[in-house]
């Protein structure tokens, strides 16, 4: 495909609250200038907070290595407990970053310009706090490296029917192509803050990274085909990591691990909790770097229906899950469901299903959905039930399995909370730098939804689209 | 061989005492002689100018290197070193282990043993085949006796009025001591010793009282059998030593009687219950058995009939049942015009159990508990001679060379101290300070003793308030001779000289009666030569050593004679009726536990032993049924005031499902303080609550919640089955209607494999079976596997987390009624599946399988990713959730086998079917061209067995005995419908109920 042929596809027409009241200068404006001022007393403060956070994380992460995984409530038979909860927790916020930016893209929602930015720096920086649950949550993180296929002399390889081994491949794959969609996305805008730049070390930081960025016309066509060509990779990719986390426990053989409807309804799930988690960061981004033009209620109102979808199909998976449970006429699978939903855990269970199921529902108002304080709460709440949702799967299912003998309880540790915590300080703290430090909102795709942009537009008159990404606003 | 052991624990004391030795600095490390000569090994030429002080070019590259190479071998594993022998004892090749006979002296009896001895250092203790006490089984206690010896709080100086001294300083002490009472013929001078059966100790006791007319000998154990030796001597004039075959017996009343664990010849006793409870096939016949008890009981979840009864109520039963007997036409002459209630039990079962007990005739047994008073015991022994059991079922031999507890004699010894009578006391063992009746006060009563004396293992109550105090040896540092149950005798070999400088009983015992400090091994020499004769005394000396006993010692039984006119007057004056029981007028029951009466407590595998029924571990707890638990409003783990008259204690509240209602079970030897690292501040010191008067069962004790609650630790909190077809029980009737039935309730569709399946066709193919119907819930293979396996221990906190690492555990399932509920156990390991689930999910290929169908586990490979566990469907594998083995003592890590690697932190493990036994025993057929047999090897947890449940061996082999159990009809595999393929079956369990009394639920 080339810049001919996106020319020829129909652009839907520009809606004004997509972008309000900008133009190509005070969109470069806003948007370089954050990274060009200093920082302010707020950032300062919240980086503080967050950095000490990530601090405690990494004491934490210090004397786990130092003392032994036994310092979490895991036991016998709850061999798997918080971390990897968290893991699947922080893989599934991962999701929604490249799916608004990939699949949006290729699906011309043309809105998702404003936030994609945002979403994609998320879903690496998920993908980070993901990647660490499960690496420090092995016996002996030391020796981690042999998950990995690495040819030796004594011809030990991984063993290729572990789903673990997929695991490892298919979220590092992932996250892989994540920073390059992620990065390439961001060259453009990276030659633009190179050409504001007034300070040396500014100047040979981003003229490093823009990797010699000069808004022709080849560069504009081998940009988008590159970026193309990845959302195509991401695309697929953003269904098969979730579908291979859930392999995970559906390729086990617990009961309420061994269902075939997990990877679908994981991808659901994952969905869903990204795009919690990105309504709950844009809503404070937008509100504290004043992007409130850039990131409109339009944006935020259609985020609130793909949460309603996906809470659907979500609550669709639990139904359906009991539903199987009882239709299989499987003992050990019937009791895993009725012991979640009143056993031990069905606090757990509950909060999961309030939060998940009942809450998004709100979003049939269209007072509600448009609503910025109504769905600030609910996507905090969403998240709150989506890490349930893990906890319930991964917990309930170990603690009553098979022997009744051998059943136990688990309860969280000190560490198992700090560690969460701290997890979330070292997201806050990647993305504080990020905010800061790079474009946090795509100028250059940001420009081309402006009425301007659009050849057909009354005032446009930009008949190629790569004299939107121009090389100063 | 016995000096470089010598020198390597004195070695260790020292380091012991200095701490570890951190190295200071690089240059410290770089100087040592290893350092240098690594360097002139791998760096000639650098070497050669490292010593010429010219090349200081030279000079300075080499001082890099080596402070880098300093560094990285800071990074290694601390360097051992092992000092090979100068000259090396006979027989011994370097790896091997050596294995000695010797005796165990338990009580009034011993246990024949056989030692494995690595270098010198005794590391595994089995039965002795050769040996009726055990015929190659062991126990809980047996097996944990190795651990005692590496104790490291043990003591380690002989302690005397003045702080630290010498044995040379006490020897010095008694000899000018003896003296002056030799003068006095006595007068003033005590002994308290434990109760022991050895023709040494009997002999020196007779010297020492001869030489001292009057002294006073006392015998004191907190848990003796002295009231059942007291009913025999009722019934027949002689203490006689019972012996029972319950391999005889197919009808057996157990009036609170735990002959399968805690009472009696336990281990003996398991084999022949065992025998006659096997059914191999529908047409075999087994025992029955009916229990009567208070507490549930080991031997109570083998019950075909158990009803619950206060402990106090047992004594009517049993002349309610001589009653029935006679109205049945059974002549106890004895019992006639003995009082006879029925209150508190159901007449029509008794009327039933007394009906099949006469059915049964001379294979009938009756057998009271060591709880039940002496005219019980007396009642009981008329009741078998009655039936005609008498040299069928029980026989007696006399019971010589032995110290019998004396409850009685101990008081009175207590208010001759107590009145300033006694001026120097010998306490040969024991700990009266903790464990003697608080009525008697004795610590009190200690202070009026000028001189005391305590031999004990460690400086425990007893020792602190004595003003000498002497290490005693180990059993296995001592010589000894020891008279087991039957007569037989043996001699007790030390396998290492006392890691701590301790003295065993024959030494003191020795010095004690002669005044002379002479080798223990020339006191038993002397008394072997007496018992044996002098001729061909060497070659029976050393024949008596290598089979652990003298073949042919054996008394033969007597056939006592039968005073029923003193039994009848005893009965009538015994108090029948009890009070009535209620919430506010409960009964204590004092039983013995994993600690025995609290002498194990510094052990820590039997701390983290689960309890048979209640599972707990490092505790006691008040044991309450549920109803009275519900009456008094308490629940697990509730913290009570138990009070009983003026004594007083708190203590946490266990719900025990089968415990008799308004009675309390009380497990003693907890609560000890200032012991060791393993025993302070463990469980709840319930001696403080045990009077004199009453010292196994008293009325009158209530119970108030106090409102506060207690952890306590529980390796196993769910009980039910819920229906699942995991443990398989039915009816011998069932059984024989359908033969068929365990295959059938575990029948699956026909199950297909995702991938090529493991072709297992190697011509050894392990496999394991375990018989339901014989595991008594013992716990013996638990152990035994700790001590063979090294299996860490992990402690109170961590049990409660469920981190327990036992690599075999008894599950226990309540089924039935929930007051009187029905126990079933079933021990479960590694099921070794032919299709394991965990190795299909290990991403680094740590565990997988081996061409004889072994699921072994690769520590070095593990990752600790904890899959294997998630998919295990028996959930068996145990994870090293923290460096457990990092804080143990340099003195217990020769405890370990060396042929089994120390786990490290990170890593899972689970039973490896004793692969290193299996791998010694192909070695050894393949230089002997042969094939493995049967008999070359057990695994550790068969091979302490004491009922046979476990069978090993080679499935590929069609006369093996595994295959041969394994194809039995009642054979089947748990959780066959996952398609695993387990090679350990079991054996569906088997209940063989009166058909005239209601069935009792089976569970499955």
């Amino acid at each position: 495909m080339t810049i001919k042929t996106l020319g020829d596809v129909k652009i839907p027409p520009v809606d004004e609250i997509l972008v309000v009241g900008a133009t190509y200068s005070s969109i470069t404006e806003s948007v370089s200038s954050i990274t060009e001022a200093k920082p302010t007393r707020n950032w300062y403060l919240v980086f503080c907070m967050a950095a000490s956070v990530m601090l405690l994380l990494f004491s934490l992460i210090g004397y786990l290595f130092w003392e032994g995984i036994g310092i979490w409530g895991n036991n016998n038979p709850v061999a798997w407990g918080w971390p990897i909860v968290n893991f699947v927790f922080w893989v599934g916020i991962g999701h929604a970053g490249t799916l608004i930016s990939a699949i949006l893209f290729l699906f011309r929602q043309r809105w998702r310009t404003s936030i994609n930015r945002s979403a994609e720096a998320m879903t690496i920086f998920a993908v980070i706090c993901a990647l660490m649950f499960p690496t420090i949550h092995v016996g002996r993180v030391w020796v981690i490296y042999w998950t990995l296929p690495i040819p030796n002399q004594m011809g030990l390889w991984p063993n290729f029917r572990s789903p673990l081994l997929w695991d490892v491949f298919a979220v590092s794959t992932y996250f892989i192509v994540s920073l390059m969609f992620w990065y390439v996305g961001m060259i453009p805008d990276l030659a633009t803050l190179r050409d504001r730049a007034k300070k040396r070390l500014r100047k040979i930081i981003f003229g490093v990274l823009s990797l010699g960025w000069r808004g022709g016309a080849k560069q504009w066509k081998h940009y988008e085909l590159s970026y193309l060509i990845l959302a195509g990779i991401a695309t697929p990719l953003v269904l098969s990591v979730h579908s291979v986390v859930s392999f995970d426990f559906a390729v086990a053989q617990l009961p309420g691990w061994h269902t075939t409807i997990f990877p679908p309804y994981f991808v659901a799930g994952a969905i869903f909790s990204g795009f919690a988690m990105v309504m709950t960061l844009l809503i404070i981004a937008r509100k504290v770097l004043g992007l409130k033009h850039l990131v409109t209620i339009r944006h935020l109102e259609n985020m609130n229906k793909i949460i309603l979808t996906t809470s659907m199909m979500v609550g669709y998976a639990y139904a359906c899950e009991f539903f199987i449970a009882w239709y299989s006429g499987n003992d050990y699978e019937s009791f895993a469901f009725l012991n979640r939903a009143f056993g031990p855990y069905a606090w757990a269970y509950w909060i999961m299903i309030s939060c998940n199921v009942v809450v998004p529902q709100i979003f049939w108002s269209k007072k509600l959905r448009t609503s910025v304080p109504v769905m600030f709460v609910a996507s905090l709440l969403i998240n709150v039930g989506m890490w349930f949702e893990r906890f319930v799967i991964v917990v309930s299912s170990l603690a009553n399995d098979f022997l009744p003998s051998s059943w136990g309880y688990f309860r969280p540790t000190i560490f198992d909370l700090g560690i969460l915590f701290g997890s979330f300080g070292l997201f806050l703290t990647m993305f504080l730098l990020f905010a800061k430090f790079l474009p946090i909102v795509a100028m250059s795709e940001v420009k081309g939804v402006l009425p301007e942009a659009n050849p057909h537009h009354p005032s446009g008159h930009s008949p190629h689209r790569e004299s939107v990404g121009s090389i100063t606003g | 061989m016995k000096e470089n052991i010598l020198e390597k624990t004195d070695s260790l004391v020292k380091e012991r005492g200095r701490g570890r030795e951190y190295w200071r600095s690089l240059d410290d490390l770089a100087d040592t002689p290893e350092f240098k000569e690594f360097l002139e090994r791998e760096f000639p030429q650098g070497a050669a100018e490292f010593s010429d002080p010219i090349s200081r070019r030279g000079f300075l590259s080499i001082m890099g290197a080596s402070v880098a190479l300093a560094g990285l071998s800071s990074c290694r594993r601390p360097v051992q070193k092992i000092l090979p022998y100068v000259t090396v004892p006979d027989d011994l090749t370097i790896g091997n282990p050596e294995h000695y006979a010797t005796n165990m002296p338990f009580g009034l009896g011993a246990l024949g043993v056989v030692v494995e001895s690595h270098e010198g250092r005794p590391t595994k203790i089995e039965g002795n085949k050769l040996h009726s006490s055990t015929q190659g089984r062991s126990n809980i206690f047996m097996q944990a006796s190795i651990l005692d010896l590496y104790d490291p709080d043990r003591s380690r100086a002989v302690r005397g009025p003045g702080g630290e001294s010498a044995w040379e300083d006490f020897v010095r002490f008694w000899v000018s001591a003896r003296n002056g009472y030799r003068d006095t013929k006595g007068d003033g001078l005590a002994v308290i010793c434990e109760s022991f059966r050895s023709p040494t100790l009997a002999r020196l006791k007779a010297e020492f009282l001869k030489t001292f007319p009057k002294a006073k000998w006392v015998t004191y154990e907190p848990i003796s059998d002295e009231r059942i030796y007291d009913g025999i001597e009722l019934a027949t004039g002689d203490a006689l030593q019972p012996i029972y075959s319950f391999e005889n017996a197919e009808v057996i009343l157990s009036l609170e009687s735990d002959f399968l664990m805690t009472e009696g010849e336990s281990i003996r006793n398991s084999g022949g219950f065992a025998s006659a409870r096997r059914v191999e096939n529908e047409n075999g016949s087994m025992n029955r058995l009916y229990v009567v008890e208070s507490s549930y009981s080991t031997t109570g979840t083998m019950a075909d009939h158990r009803i619950r009864l206060r402990s106090s109520d047992v004594h009517s039963f049993t002349t309610a049942l001589a009653h029935e007997l006679i109205d049945q036409g059974v002549n106890i002459p004895s019992a006639k015009s003995a009082p006879r209630t029925t209150a508190g039990f159901d007449s029509a079962w008794l009327a039933a159990v007394a009906s099949d007990l006469k059915k049964a005739g001379a294979k009938s047994l009756v057998i009271a508990g060591r709880r039940q008073a002496p005219e019980t015991h007396a009642l009981v022994v008329a009741i078998n001679a009655a039936l005609k059991n008498t040299n069928s079922t029980v026989s007696y031999v006399s019971l010589t060379d032995s110290s019998r507890s004396d409850l009685g004699a101990f008081g009175e010894l207590v208010s001759d101290m107590n009145n300033g009578q006694i001026k120097t006391l010998f306490i040969l063992g024991g700990n009266p300070v903790y464990n003697a009746p608080v009525d008697f006060d004795f610590e009190s009563a200690l202070e009026n003793v000028s001189n005391s004396v305590h031999l004990s293992s460690h400086n425990d109550e007893t020792s602190k308030l004595c003003s000498w105090h002497v290490p005693r040896a180990h059993y296995l540092e001592s010589w000894g001779d020891v008279r087991s149950y039957d007569g037989s005798l043996g001699i007790c070999q030390p396998l290492i000289e006392p890691l701590f400088g301790g003295k065993s009983d024959t030494e003191m015992f020795s010095l004690l009666a002669t005044g002379d400090s002479k080798s223990g091994y020339d006191v038993v020499r002397d008394t072997i030569k007496n018992e044996v004769g002098s001729i061909g005394f060497e070659n029976n000396w050393r024949r008596i050593l290598h089979d652990g006993l003298y073949d042919g010692s054996a008394y033969s039984s007597t056939t006592p004679s039968i005073n029923h006119s003193r039994i009848s007057a005893a009965l009538k004056k015994s108090s029948a009726g009890s009070t009535s029981a209620a919430a506010n007028n409960l009964e204590v029951v004092f039983v013995s536990s994993n600690t025995l009466d609290g002498r194990l407590a510094n052990n820590g595998w039997l701390q983290e032993l689960p309890d048979s029924l209640t599972k707990l571990t490092w505790d006691n707890a008040a044991v309450i049924s549920y109803q009275t638990a519900q009456e008094l409003g308490l629940k697990n783990g509730d913290m009570a005031r138990l009070s009983l008259g003026d004594r007083e204690l708190e203590m946490p509240v266990w719900i025990g499902p089968g415990q008799a209602d308004y009675t309390v079970m009380l497990a003693l030897g907890y609560g000890r303080k200032d012991i060791g690292r393993v025993a302070d501040g463990v469980g709840f010191d319930t001696y403080k609550l045990r009077s004199s008067s009453a010292p196994y069962f008293e009325s009158g004790a209530s119970l108030s919640k106090t409102g506060e609650s207690y952890p306590l630790s529980s390796s196993q909190d769910h009980g039910a089955m819920e229906g699942r077809a995991l443990l398989l029980e039915k009816t011998l009737d069932e059984y024989r209607q359908n033969p068929h039935f365990a295959s059938e309730m575990t029948e699956t569709p026909p199950l297909n494999s995702l991938w090529t399946e493991h072709e297992y066709s190697d011509k050894y193919q392990w496999g394991m079976a375990i018989d339901l119907n014989s595991c008594t819930g013992c716990n013996a293979c638990v152990i035994a596997c700790q001590s063979e396996n090294n299996v860490p221990i992990v402690g109170k906190e961590q049990v409660a987390k469920g981190r327990e690492m036992h690599w075999i555990r008894i599950d226990r399932y309540f089924s039935g009624d929930v007051e009187n509920p029905q126990v079933s156990h079933q021990p479960v390991a590694c099921q070794h599946c032919e299709m394991a689930p965990c190795e299909q999910v290990c991403p680094v290929n740590a565990t997988m399988h081996d061409k004889e169908g072994l699921n072994v586990m690769v520590y070095n490979r593990c990752i600790g990713t904890r899959y294997c566990s998630n998919n295990c469907p028996y959930k068996v594998r145990r994870f090293n959730y923290f460096n457990l083995t990092k804080d143990t003592p340099e003195v217990v890590k020769m405890a370990m086998n060396p042929e089994v690697t120390v786990r490290s932190r990170g890593v899972m493990e689970k039973c490896t079917y004793c692969i290193q036994r299996i791998t010694k025993a192909k070695s050894t057929a393949k230089l002997e061209e042969r094939d493995v047999r049967d008999s070359d090897f057990e695994t550790a947890c068969q091979q302490s067995c004491p009922a046979d449940a476990i069978v090993f061996g080679n499935i590929a082999d069609p006369n093996s005995k595994v295959s041969k159990v394994k194809a039995r009809n009642l054979n089947y595999s748990m959780l066959a419908e996952f398609n695993t393929r387990p090679r350990t079956t079991y054996q569906a369990r088997l209940k063989n109920p009166n058909p005239k009394l209601p069935l009792t639920a089976a569970a499955g």
